[in-house]
C-alpha cells in the first residue's frame, strides 16, 4: 500500500469534515420542516476573495476589516469554509409580527431593501433556522475535533461577491486544523501599548481617579 | 418490593429524571455560542404541572386569534404531555440592535431600525417587531445545544415557537424580551412530540381516555359495587 503522507490525510479529513458538517446542517431540526437553505464550502481562490473584500470594508467596518485580515492568516494553515445562505420571504404563514410587518403576505409584499450584507426585510425564522443549520455543522465540527468559528462577516462577504448565489442572507461555519486555536484569543494582532490606547481612548471614565482628577 | 411500591418508585425517578435533564439542557442551551461573543439569552424552566397547564391554556386562547395559528391547539395537546418546558429569551433583540447595520431587518442601518414604531401589543401578535434578527439568532444557537444535549442524554424534545410568544404574552418572562422560543422535553416511552396524527388537538390519549374509560368507569364502579 502506498504510504499517504500526513499533509494530504489533513488535507483529505477536512474536505470529509466538510462533506459531514454540510449534512449534519442540511439535516439539522427547522421550524416548520422547511429546508430551503443552501450550502456551498470555498476553494482558495474564494477564500482569498472574501479575505480581500472583508478587509477592504475597514473604514466602514473593522469588525469585517479585522476578519479580513485574520484570515489571510488562518489561510495559512489547514482550512475549511461553509458558507450557508437562505432566501429572505416567509414560507411559514405563522404571522407572527417578529418582521415588524403583521402577516407573512405583507413582510413577502414589502419592498427589498438591498445592501452589501444582507437583503431586507427578513423572516425571522428564516434567520432562526439557517442559524441551527451553522450551529448543527459547529456541532459536527466540534465532535470531529475541529477548531471552529461561526462568522457572519465571511457570509456576507460571500453574499456580496455573488459566490453564493440566489440567497438574501449568509453566514459562514470556518474550521481549521490549525497547531493551535486560531478563532479565539487573537493576542498577537495587538500589542500591549496597542491594547491600552484603545482601552483608554474607549473607556475614558474608567481610569479617571475622580471628579477634577489631573490627567496626563 | 410490591409491584406498585416500585411502580411509584419509578414514577417519581422519572420525575426526577425530567428535573435533572431540564436543568442541564439549561447548562448547554446557555452556554451555547452566541452571536459577536455578546450574551442575552435567558433560559426559564416549568417543570410544574400545573405551570404547563397555564401555558397550554393560554395557547388555545391565542389560537382564536389568526386563522393561521390553528396549530396553536395542537402545540397545547402535545405540550399538556411534555415532563418539562424550557423557554429561551433573546432580552436585547427587541430594544438593543447589535450595531452592525447588517440590513436583515431591511432598515439598512441600527440606527433607522431603532426609530422604527413596533407592532403594537394585542391580539394576533405574537412578537412586537421589527425584532434584530441578528441578537434573535442567538435563540438559535440556544436552540440547537439544547436539542444536542437532549439528544446526547436520550430524552424525547419538540420545539414550539407558540410555546415562547404564549410565556411573553403571560408575562413570565422578563420585561426586555423581544423574541421567546420554547423547547419542551418528555422523558416517557413514546414521545408526544412525534407521530402526531391529524386533528390531534381534538383526539389525543388525553382526551381518549376521558372519552372512554373516564366517562364509563364511575358508572361502571357505581352499579358494581
Amino acid at each position: 500500500m502506498a504510504i499517504i503522507e500526513m499533509e494530504q490525510l489533513i488535507k483529505n479529513g477536512l474536505d470529509r469534515a466538510l462533506e459531514l458538517m454540510t449534512l449534519a446542517a442540511y439535516n439539522s431540526i427547522k421550524f416548520g420542516n422547511r429546508n430551503t437553505v443552501k450550502i456551498i464550502a470555498l476553494g482558495e481562490e474564494e477564500l482569498d476573495t472574501v479575505s480581500q473584500f472583508c478587509f477592504s470594508l475597514g473604514d466602514m467596518s473593522p469588525l469585517a476589516a479585522r476578519d479580513g485580515r485574520a484570515l489571510q492568516e488562518f489561510m495559512k494553515e489547514p482550512l475549511g469554509m461553509l458558507i450557508i445562505g437562505d432566501k429572505r420571504k416567509s414560507d411559514f404563514n405563522y404571522n407572527c409580527g417578529a418582521c415588524g410587518y403583521s402577516s407573512c403576505a405583507e413582510l413577502n409584499k414589502a419592498e427589498e431593501v438591498e445592501a452589501l450584507t444582507s437583503n431586507g426585510p427578513m423572516c425571522l425564522f428564516k434567520a432562526i433556522n439557517l442559524h441551527m443549520a451553522s450551529n448543527a455543522a459547529a456541532a459536527m465540527a466540534w465532535h470531529l475535533g475541529l477548531h471552529c468559528r461561526v462568522f457572519s462577516t465571511y457570509g456576507f462577504g460571500a453574499k456580496a461577491m455573488e459566490i453564493i448565489e440566489d440567497v438574501d442572507t449568509a453566514v459562514s461555519v470556518v474550521v481549521s486544523a490549525a497547531q493551535e486555536d486560531p478563532f479565539f484569543d487573537r493576542h498577537k494582532y495587538w500589542t500591549r501599548d496597542y491594547w491600552d490606547e484603545i482601552f483608554k481612548k474607549e473607556f475614558p471614565t474608567f481610569l479617571r481617579g475622580f471628579i477634577g482628577a489631573i490627567e496626563e | 418490593m410490591s409491584m406498585e411500591r416500585s411502580m411509584k418508585q419509578f414514577e417519581e425517578d422519572r420525575k426526577e429524571a425530567v428535573q435533572l435533564a431540564a436543568r442541564l439542557l439549561l447548562a448547554s442551551g446557555t452556554t451555547s455560542p452566541r452571536v459577536g461573543g455578546v450574551g442575552e439569552c435567558s433560559v426559564h424552566i416549568l417543570d410544574d404541572e400545573c405551570d404547563i397547564e397555564d401555558l397550554c391554556q393560554q395557547l388555545e386562547e391565542m389560537s382564536g386569534e389568526k386563522k393561521s395559528w390553528d396549530f396553536f391547539r395542537r402545540d397545547a395537546a402535545m405540550l399538556r404531555d411534555a415532563d418539562a418546558v424550557l423557554i429561551i429569551t433573546s432580552l436585547r433583540s427587541l430594544t438593543d440592535p447589535s450595531d452592525i447595520n447588517c440590513n436583515m431587518c431591511g432598515y439598512l442601518t441600527c440606527e433607522y431600525m431603532r426609530e422604527k414604531e413596533k407592532l403594537q401589543k394585542g391580539p394576533g401578535v405574537a412578537y412586537t417587531g421589527p425584532l434584530c434578527a441578528f441578537r434573535a439568532a442567538n435563540v438559535a444557537y440556544a436552540i440547537g445545544g439544547m436539542v444536542s444535549q437532549a439528544r446526547t442524554l436520550g430524552i424525547d424534545y419538540g420545539i414550539f415557537w407558540s410555546a415562547g410568544a404564549a410565556a411573553m404574552r403571560m408575562g413570565m418572562l422578563p420585561q426586555a424580551t423581544g423574541f421567546a422560543v420554547a423547547v419542551a422535553i418528555s422523558v416517557t416511552e413514546k414521545s408526544p412530540f412525534k407521530d402526531v396524527p391529524l386533528n390531534y388537538e381534538e383526539i389525543n390519549q388525553r382526551t381518549m381516555n376521558d372519552r372512554i374509560i373516564q366517562r364509563l368507569w364511575p358508572q361502571f364502579r357505581s352499579i358494581y359495587s
